[in-house]
This record gives C-alpha cells, structure tokens and sequence, in this order.
C-alpha cells in the first residue's frame, strides 16, 4: 500500500518538472521584451538595460531557469503586470471559490449519476434505460456555456430569480449558498452523462459475477443484492473516471466561472489571459496543472484502496 | 516454429486477417443501416457539413455586414421577417448565413485538429507497441502531456500566440495526441501478439513492411473509430474556448463566438446565443451517436 503511495509519488516529480519547464517557457516565449515592458514604453535604453540585468535576463537560458526554480520553491511568483499584487496573492484568494464550486458540483452530479447508471443496468433494455443513455449522450454533448446561458436564463431570470452574478459571501451564508446554486448546477450537468454511462456498464459487468450469484441464491433480495454486492464493485471504475475526466472538469470551470462571473482560478486565468497580464496567467496555468496532478495522485491512491487487486 | 510451418505462412497471402474475414466486411454497412438512431445522425451530420462547405452558395446573406433589422427573432416568432430565416443578431447580420459560415470554421477547426493530433498520436502508440524499447520511455512522456488538459493548454497558446483559430487548433490536435497514442497502443499490443506477426518476422520481412502491411493494416480501423469518437469532444472545447473570447477573431464567424457575443443580449433576444449553442449541440450530438453505432458495429472491443 505504501509503495503504491510512494511509487505514485515518485512518478508525478517527471511531470511536475515537466509542467515547471513548460511554465518557464511560457514567459519566454511570450512576444516582446519583459525588460522592456517593466520599463514602459518610453524608457531610455541604459534604464531598459540595468532591469534586464536586475531581472537576470542577460544571463544564460539555463541560469534564469534555475533562478526560476529557485523563486518558485520560495514560493515567489512575481507581480502582477497589471495590479502590481504579488501573483500568489492573487492566486491564494481565487483557489477558495474553485474549489468550492469543484465540491459543490461533484456533491449532487456524482450521486444522481450513478443512481441513474445503476437503475438503467438494473433495467436494462427497457425504455428507463434508454431514456436515461439518451438522456447520458446528450448530456456529453452540450456545449457547457450553453447550460450556463440556459440557466441564467431560466432559473437565474424567468423561474426563480436566482443570483447569477459573483460569489454571495461565505459558503455557510444563506447569500453563498443561493450563489453557488446556479454554477454548481451547470458544471455538474455535464459530469452525469459520463458517471451514469460508466456505472450502468461497470454494475452490469459485476451482475455477472459469481459472487452476485451466490447472493442471490443466499436469498438475499434484489434490491440487497444490488446495491451490497453491485454497486459495491461496480464504483471503483467510476473513482478512476473522475481522474480522468478531472481535466474535462477543470476546464468547464473555467467557462462556468466566467459566466457567472464566480471569482476562481479559472475566470482570473482567461482575465490575465485577454489583459496580457503574463506573470499572472503563468502562474494561475501552474496552478491548474498542479490540480490536474493532485487530483489524479488522489484517484489513484483512493483505487488502491478501493480495490485490494491492485495493491501488492 | 518449424521451417515447414514457416513456409507454408509464407506462402499465405500478405495481409492474412483483413481479408480473412469477407462477410463481416460485407455486412457491416448493412447493420449500421440498421441503427436508426445512427442514420439518423449520419444523415443530419452529412446535411450540416454539406451545408458548410457550400455555405458561399446557400447564404441569404453577406455574414459579415450589418443591416437595420436588429435582434430580429426567427421566422417562427412573432415578429419574425421571412427574410431572415433564424433572425438577425445584435449588429443586424442575418444569423443564417452566420451560422452556415461559422459550421464552416467550427467543423474546419475540430477535423483539423482530430486529424493531425490523431495521426501523430496513433504513430506514437503504434511505435511504442512495434519497438518495444521505446514503449516506457513514449507512454511516460504521453502521461506528461496527459497532465496538461485540452483547456488549459489551449489558454497557454493563445497567452504566447495571441487570440486566433490557430493556437486552438494546435492546442486541440496536441492534447488529442496522448489519449491516441494509449489506445492505438492498447489495439496494437494486441495484433503483436498474433501469430502472423511472428510469421511475418520469421520470414524475414524488413521493420518497415512488418509495420506497415501487418500491423498499420490491422489496428487502422479501430484507430479510425476512436478518432471519430473523439472528433465531437474536440469541437466543444474549441467551441469553449472560442466562446471565452480565446479562439476564431472577430468578424470571422464561429459558432462558439456567436454563441458568446449573444450572451449579452441574453435577456430580450435569446435566439442570437441559443440557435448557435443548438447547432454545436448538434454536431457533436450526431458525432457521438454515429461514432458508437461505428464502433459497436465495427470494432466492439473497444466498447471499454
């Protein structure tokens, strides 16, 4: 068990290199001089000159890229280009909301998804299971800022006079919570397509099996049956999917924080982006390659406990 | 293996498995016919493309140029003017012609990047099956590149290069290229295993044939069909970033950008963010459909 830990740990310091390296280049290959951007437009050439040294710019590719490994280990990101903030205090107040409508939304999709997959194995062939395939196919297939505009339309405007702008406040405020309704419920929708179609073919590859038989001639009723010896089994490859689809996730994020303008990594990275504001979209990519990482490092340790097949 | 066995492989012809088996060939449009959801798909998917290409011909309209008639709602809403069909958008453009030039660029953007990112991936999954050697070193470097998400890569491009179809197109066809490269991998292992290849090799056939005619020919449908698959995904993330105002610029219509640019007038005219979104809705919808009735027809092993 522990070696698996370890192992996978091990494994992610290649690509956490990988994505430092890929970092550091983004700045490099961003057009224009950054020396010459710190100094203004109408800077004279011996001024442009001292910050180019000041900032180690004169100094060999491999040298500024140690320097920067440096300054990332301390934890320093540099400045905003626009509001002068350092970058990872800017970062440090948008990661809160991201995760929170990350939890809220998984909170309600992943549950309704594998109900949904399990009751259209349970009836499979029937019309509740092609309804909910159905249902599942074009779920995948909805463009996100579609739900996003559709809600704000509909339940945000027309229904229910939901909020839709910004974050309320704290989560445990009544404002907050009414805040992370609408987003929550956009970026989960496209999260049950693929959890039910997963469950509903990983329960009825498990119905399948011996031990499923062997409850049923216990006695044990259907409905045990299913959800004791089933649905059990049938989650651990729901668990893995969640990785996988972490990326997908992460990115719907960042187009759900832009509608309803929530305050996360995702709007400030596509905000920095549109601004030129370099230090800030650099940082708030390594951030979210970083989650990328993380998330996936926890899928895989929750498998090997999940399924003691894998652990050795 | 025994001479006498090699021999009489050798005298089998080239490419044993595909043509080994004639009534699976034969039959397998007929059962795709049989998927009425499928036809279904196909068709309006074909009418859409079809629809795109000859856009410059079936557009009532300059896409481009801005008239009096604003915010005109479709012919079907009150209000509507039969001259412009699905309406008109915030600057008076007639919204069909928009949207059949913007299929054109939406469609152009996902084949495109499908294309090369399924192309390099699927070599790279297949080398790293053919040379065994090379196998730990590519997929280690294939689960770097899986840590960079299509979005996310996509909004790095546009930070270096600057707002525009290309640096989505690229960002699309590279973070296609892992997941191509693992599962043509995954086909691949499987066909090295077959006998033939063992055949092929004691008979003394270069690298280059051995890949090409036993092992390309082999695994190369069942690549197809997961290119395809993936074909509809690619387009909502391009449509995505298009829509933050990272991809295609304006004038150029995109559908994702006409989606976005209607979001402001959300509230009294929703058809000018809807019936693009409907349409991206569409494609990818059929795109879905028609790819898993091609796979469940053609290859069900990747059924995974």
């Amino acid at each position: 068990m522990i070696s698996t830990i370890t192992d996978r740990l091990l494994l992610s310091i290649p690509v956490l290199f990988g994505v430092l390296l890929f970092g550091f280049l983004l700045l490099q290959l961003v057009p224009g001089d950054p020396a010459q951007v710190v100094a203004g437009p109408m800077a004279a050439p011996d001024v442009v000159e001292a910050i180019r040294v000041q900032m180690g710019l004169d100094q060999p590719m491999i040298y500024q890229f140690w320097a920067y490994l440096e300054r990332m280990a301390q934890g320093d990101m540099g400045r905003s280009m626009i509001s002068n903030k350092a970058v990872t205090e800017e970062l440090w107040s948008a990661i809160g909301p991201t995760v929170e409508l990350m939890v809220a939304c998984l909170f309600w999709s992943v549950p309704l998804g594998i109900g949904m997959g399990t009751l259209a194995a349970v009836l499979r062939g029937s019309l509740v299971d092609r309804f909910i395939m159905g249902l599942s196919v074009a779920g995948v297939s909805l463009p996100i800022f579609f739900i996003g505009l559709l809600a704000v339309q509909y339940f945000g405007v027309l229904w229910f006079n939901l909020p839709f702008i910004g974050r309320g406040g704290p989560l445990w405020s009544a404002d907050g919570l009414m805040h992370l309704i609408l987003p929550a419920v956009s970026l989960g929708a496209i999260m049950i397509g693929p959890v039910a179609r997963m469950t509903r073919s990983s329960v009825l590859e498990v119905l399948k099996l011996d031990h499923v038989r062997t409850a049923r001639a216990k006695g044990l009723t259907e409905t045990q049956v299913i959800l004791r010896h089933g649905l059990r089994n049938a989650l651990i490859p729901v668990v893995t999917l969640i990785g996988l689809q972490a990326g997908y996730l992460l990115g719907g994020a960042v187009v759900t924080e832009t509608i309803f303008s929530w305050p996360g990594i995702g709007r400030l990275t596509v905000g920095a982006i549109l601004s030129s504001d370099f230090t800030v979209a650099q940082g708030a990519i390594l951030v979210f390659a970083l989650a990328f990482i993380i998330i996936n490092l926890i899928v895989d340790v929750l498998y090997s406990l999940l399924d003691p097949r894998v652990r050795r | 293996m025994t001479l006498a066995e090699a021999s009489s492989v050798a005298a089998a012809p080239a490419v044993p498995p595909e043509d080994a088996a004639p009534p699976r060939r034969k039959s397998w449009f007929r059962r795709l016919l049989r998927d009425k959801a499928a036809v279904v798909a196909m068709s309006v998917l074909g009418i859409i493309i079809l629809g795109a290409i000859f856009a410059p011909l079936l557009a009532t309209h300059d896409p481009y140029v801005n008239s009096r008639s604003v915010m005109t709602p479709p012919v079907w809403q009150a209000g509507g003017e039969a001259e412009h069909l699905l309406g008109t958008d915030g600057q008076g453009r007639d919204i069909f012609s928009r949207i059949l030039y913007g299929s054109r660029l939406t469609l152009l953007i996902g084949l495109i990047s499908v294309g090369v990112g399924g192309f390099i991936g699927s070599m790279i999954g297949l080398l790293s099956a053919f040379y065994t050697r090379l196998d730990a070193w590519l997929m280690r470097l294939m689960d770097m590149m899986l840590s960079f998400p299509a979005i996310l890569l996509g909004l790095a491009l546009v930070a270096v290069m600057g707002q525009g179809a290309v640096p989505v197109i690229i960002a699309l066809a590279i973070s296609s290229i892992p997941d191509c490269a693992r599962i043509s991998r995954g086909i691949a292992v499987g066909v090295m295993k077959m006998e033939f290849i063992e055949a092929g090799r004691a008979v003394g056939l270069s690298d280059r044939d051995l890949f090409r005619k036993y092992l390309l020919r082999n695994c190369i449908s069942s690549i197809m069909i997961f290119i395809s698959l993936r074909f509809g995904q690619v387009i909502l993330i391009g449509a995505a970033l298009s829509f933050l105002g990272l991809g295609a610029r304006p004038p150029m219509a995109e559908l994702g950008m006409m989606a976005s640019q209607g979001r402001d007038y959300l509230l009294f005219a929703p058809h000018i963010a809807v019936i693009p979104s409907v349409v991206i809705f569409i494609i990818v919808l059929c795109a879905n459909v028609a790819g898993d009735a091609l796979r469940d027809v053609l290859d069900p092993r990747l059924q995974a």
